[in-house]
């Protein structure tokens, strides 16, 4: 008898300890950590190369900060403009260009030192500064700036710019703003006039001959240039705490971003990230796949891969494999993490991203760039 | 230890872990408190991820920053309607709420010496001023800042509370939706929406038995939003609304609804919307002939409805976030000294301001100058976890929701007499009437 209840003690505390080592500690199957360390040159073990596939993978990362010569540490958004990097800070625009950085404010002529977010016109080189302020244009050197005050700007503060040909669309806090450089001419769209819940709007993108809008609150929005008609897709499952199922549409109605690519929209949000091709949902979220968190900040497709910018780091996908990037905070170190059918398989990087909290993410060549929470950094491609 | 104890602790301390929150709750429960037969598809299909199980931390920069040396006085911002607004009687209940907490903090010292000082703005204005107010806040070095109460205004301040990262005490916007958006700069310490519903759901349904029932309400993001969870309340328990009719803020004909609603014979009436519209439809629908009684949400408790719909309001019932007749000392000190300061009453608006800013002087005191910080010790779970406020004890949930105690209160005699709400069940629906009365 004794026995017995030795033995049912035993497997209790084997019972238990699994039980508690689960909750505390967190699952770890699964895992393989590499010993082979991503070295400093620009190259990567063999085996890794295998693991990833057509997936680029970066490394050699270098941190920007204050001291580098930026304005402020916390950049919220970065975008290349041919050889130049533009970063948006809380106290400036800088651009790096030549290996030094320079730095424009309000007293240059932007409408506000908060830059949240850039873009640039192919059609025209002109920068589009979403500011906390209003939208300014950058212009063959001279600084034009919209408000609510002096344009039919829908508010001050632009959380989001694209250009599209001759057309600017801006995502604001009062609603969806488009700009016709031709004719001058604005248009605000709003619940009032569009399939929005209600007028907030954070994300904006153009792709396969449609503008795509992240409506907070209300899903994604799609414009059509061409018949002026739109179409918006909500969580089908209309619940704020759940999703009910993660296949049926996008994950949550609250989306921070949208990018288009490759015939596929991507949208961002604070619960997790969405693929729409046209015809099919895809959700993705942290538990399921190797998106690091399901907090995204900004996204951006690029060809056949799109980026995540997570409160927990950097991840990458190309609908096969993932490639996410963290900084490790004791050893501030770097680590890969590559999810693909085989597993999660977890790599040492000698350098890291400058900080785990990303908000902006853009590729220039072989250089990917981004804007931190403390700073900004390059990271070169490994071959 | 023998074996056999040391397993059975060790089961005990398993058992605790997994029954105790580890959010500080007093006990676990589901999301908003939500019964579990009026859990979203709760009788069809599991969810597949829950949200709100845990909260969201906040991993950005910013913590180390030294807090300046050169200041002459410590700001917190102020958001809400103070011009242009139907609202402006609230807001300024509330910002003379915050200003008595305020005033006090600085009879005892301020912040090391340095003066609390409030930063008013108003909400109302051009499209989306709220963002662009909560932008000058960040010109102004506000520490943190309270507001808003309309349900929009304070959404749009939020997203940009995220972006200047400051952080942000609601204590007028009852949307459920505003703590739903997992942004972790923001808590809202007034119960929303949703506990005003499930309290209605519960008195109206299961303890005076009625099972037809027709809203009427605003057509404004205060009355959409608010009765959806009411809404999807009653659908899950298997009586869905008889009728769901608007009106425009400011109407004052009301006559084509209310034929509406006795042309569907409800045995009973739910009206969601502001004090002074619904005071003139609850006097309609007496005049009318409908003697239905009428249920409404937590702004029907206001002075201005008792004095417009005047007998015809008698056997009202609505929710409220306090009980401003309640014998506690605290209570009763902030009421007088409320009234020597301002010369009137305050409202649920002037109550919770009061808790919210002695909240954020408290976590100022706690922690210092740095907002990343003042974030981090409001959203703990722990810090203000079970706050005692002259509203009551504040219980925040994973998504810094106040989930704590909800009143009732009912016109007797021209007053609202309050009563605590029956305990939220979570059996099925008792056998209710099915015919109108």
């Amino acid at each position: 008898m004794k026995t017995t209840i030795q033995k049912f003690a035993a497997g209790a505390k084997i019972f238990s300890l699994i039980i508690l080592g689960g909750c505390f500690l967190g699952f770890t199957t699964d895992v393989n950590k590499s010993d082979l360390e991503v070295p400093a040159t620009k190259s990567i073990k063999t085996d890794i190369k295998k693991e990833l596939g057509v997936m680029p993978v970066y490394g050699n990362w270098k941190t920007f900060t204050k001291e580098d010569g930026l304005p402020a540490d916390k950049a919220f958004c970065v975008r290349i403009d041919g050889e130049r990097v533009l970063v948006g800070t809380n106290a400036g625009l800088a651009v790096y260009e030549n290996n030094e950085w320079k730095t424009y404010t309000v007293e240059d002529g932007l409408a506000h030192s908060g830059v949240i977010s850039i873009d640039v016109s192919e059609l025209t080189g002109d920068i589009w500064i979403g500011t906390l302020g209003g939208l300014t244009r950058w212009s063959a050197g001279r600084f034009y700036t919209f408000t609510q005050f002096n344009s039919g700007l829908p508010n001050d503060v632009i959380y989001s710019v694209v250009c599209d040909g001759k057309d600017v669309w801006v995502a604001t806090g009062g609603g969806a703003g488009h700009y016709d450089t031709y004719t001058e001419e604005w248009g605000i769209y709003t619940e009032r006039n569009a399939p929005m819940h209600e007028p907030w709007t954070y994300g904006v993108c153009a792709g396969g001959n449609k503008i795509w809008i992240a409506a907070w609150g209300g899903g994604v929005i799609e414009y059509n240039p061409k018949t002026k008609g739109f179409r918006d897709y909500t969580d089908p499952d209309g619940e704020m705490e759940i999703d009910l199922f993660p296949d049926d549409g996008v994950v949550h109605n609250i989306t921070t971003g949208v990018s288009y690519a490759d015939d596929i929209l991507w949208v961002g949000t604070y619960f997790g990230l969405s693929r729409y091709d046209g015809t099919h949902w895809k959700g993705y979220f942290d538990h399921d796949s190797g998106l690091i968190s399901n907090f995204i900040n900004f996204v951006k497709a690029d060809g056949s891969v799109v980026w995540l910018c997570t409160d927990l780091g950097l991840s990458s996908f190309d609908g096969d494999t993932w490639v996410s990037y963290q900084k490790d905070k004791n050893s501030k170190k770097g680590k890969i993490l590559i999810t693909n059918d085989s597993g999660l398989k977890e790599v040492d990087a000698p350098t890291s991203i400058s900080h785990n909290f990303v908000s902006g993410v853009d590729i220039q060549g072989d250089n990917i760039w981004l804007a931190t929470s403390k700073g900004v950094c390059r990271g070169e491609k490994l071959k | 230890m023998k074996p056999k104890i040391q397993a059975l602790l060790f089961f005990i301390f398993a058992i605790l872990f997994s029954v105790l929150d580890v959010n500080g709750q007093e006990h676990k429960m589901n999301y908003g408190k939500t019964p579990d037969d009026m859990i979203p598809y709760g009788r069809f299909q599991k969810a597949y991820i829950n949200f709100f199980d845990k909260p969201q931390a906040f991993t950005g920069a910013g913590r180390e920053k030294a807090p300046p040396t050169d200041l002459t006085e410590v700001r917190i911002g102020f958001l809400g309607p103070l011009e242009g607004s139907a609202m402006v009687p609230q807001g300024i209940q509330m910002l003379q709420g915050a200003t008595l907490a305020v005033d006090e903090a600085n009879k005892k010292g301020g912040y090391n010496g340095l003066p609390f000082k409030i930063m008013p703005h108003n909400d109302v204005g051009l499209w989306g001023a709220a963002a662009n107010e909560v932008v000058k806040m960040d010109d102004e070095k506000v520490w943190a800042f309270l507001g808003s109460i309309d349900g929009i205004n304070t959404h749009v301040a939020l997203r940009v509370t995220f972006k200047l990262e400051i952080p942000m005490v609601n204590t007028g916007d009852p949307d459920p939706t505003l703590t739903e958006t997992r942004i972790p700069w923001v808590i809202r310490c007034i119960s929303d929406d949703r506990q005003s519903s499930y309290a209605l759901v519960n008195y109206i349904y299961r303890k005076k038995g009625h099972s037809r029932v027709a809203v009427l309400r605003v057509d404004s993001r205060y009355g959409r939003v608010g009765i959806l969870e009411f809404k999807d309340a009653v659908l899950r328990i298997g009586y869905p609304l008889v009728l769901e009719v608007r009106y425009a803020e400011g109407d004052t004909d009301f006559t084509t609804q209310i034929q509406r609603m006795i042309d569907s014979s409800p045995d009973a009436i739910v009206l969601w919307g502001n004090a002074k519209e619904t005071a003139l439809i609850i006097k309609q629908i007496r005049k009318m002939g409908m003697k239905q009684p009428i249920f409404g949400s937590d702004r029907l408790m206001s002075p201005e409805l008792l004095k417009i719909a005047g007998k015809d309001a008698e056997g009202l019932v609505t929710t409220c976030q306090y009980n401003p007749t309640l014998n506690d000392s605290a209570l009763q000190a902030f009421n007088k000294n409320y009234y020597d300061k301002y010369g009137m009453e305050p409202d649920v608006f002037a109550a919770h301001a009061y808790d919210g800013m002695n909240i954020i002087i408290d976590a100022i005191h706690k922690v210092g100058l740095n907002r990343v910080l003042i974030r981090d010790v409001l959203t703990d779970l722990k810090t203000f976890q079970g706050y005692k406020g002259v509203t009551g004890k504040i219980i925040f949930d994973a998504s810094w929701n106040d989930i704590g105690s909800i009143w009732m209160a009912e016109v007797r005699d021209g007053k609202f007499v309050f009563f605590p709400p029956s305990p939220l069940t979570y059996d099925k629906p008792a056998n209710n009437k099915s015919t109108s009365e």
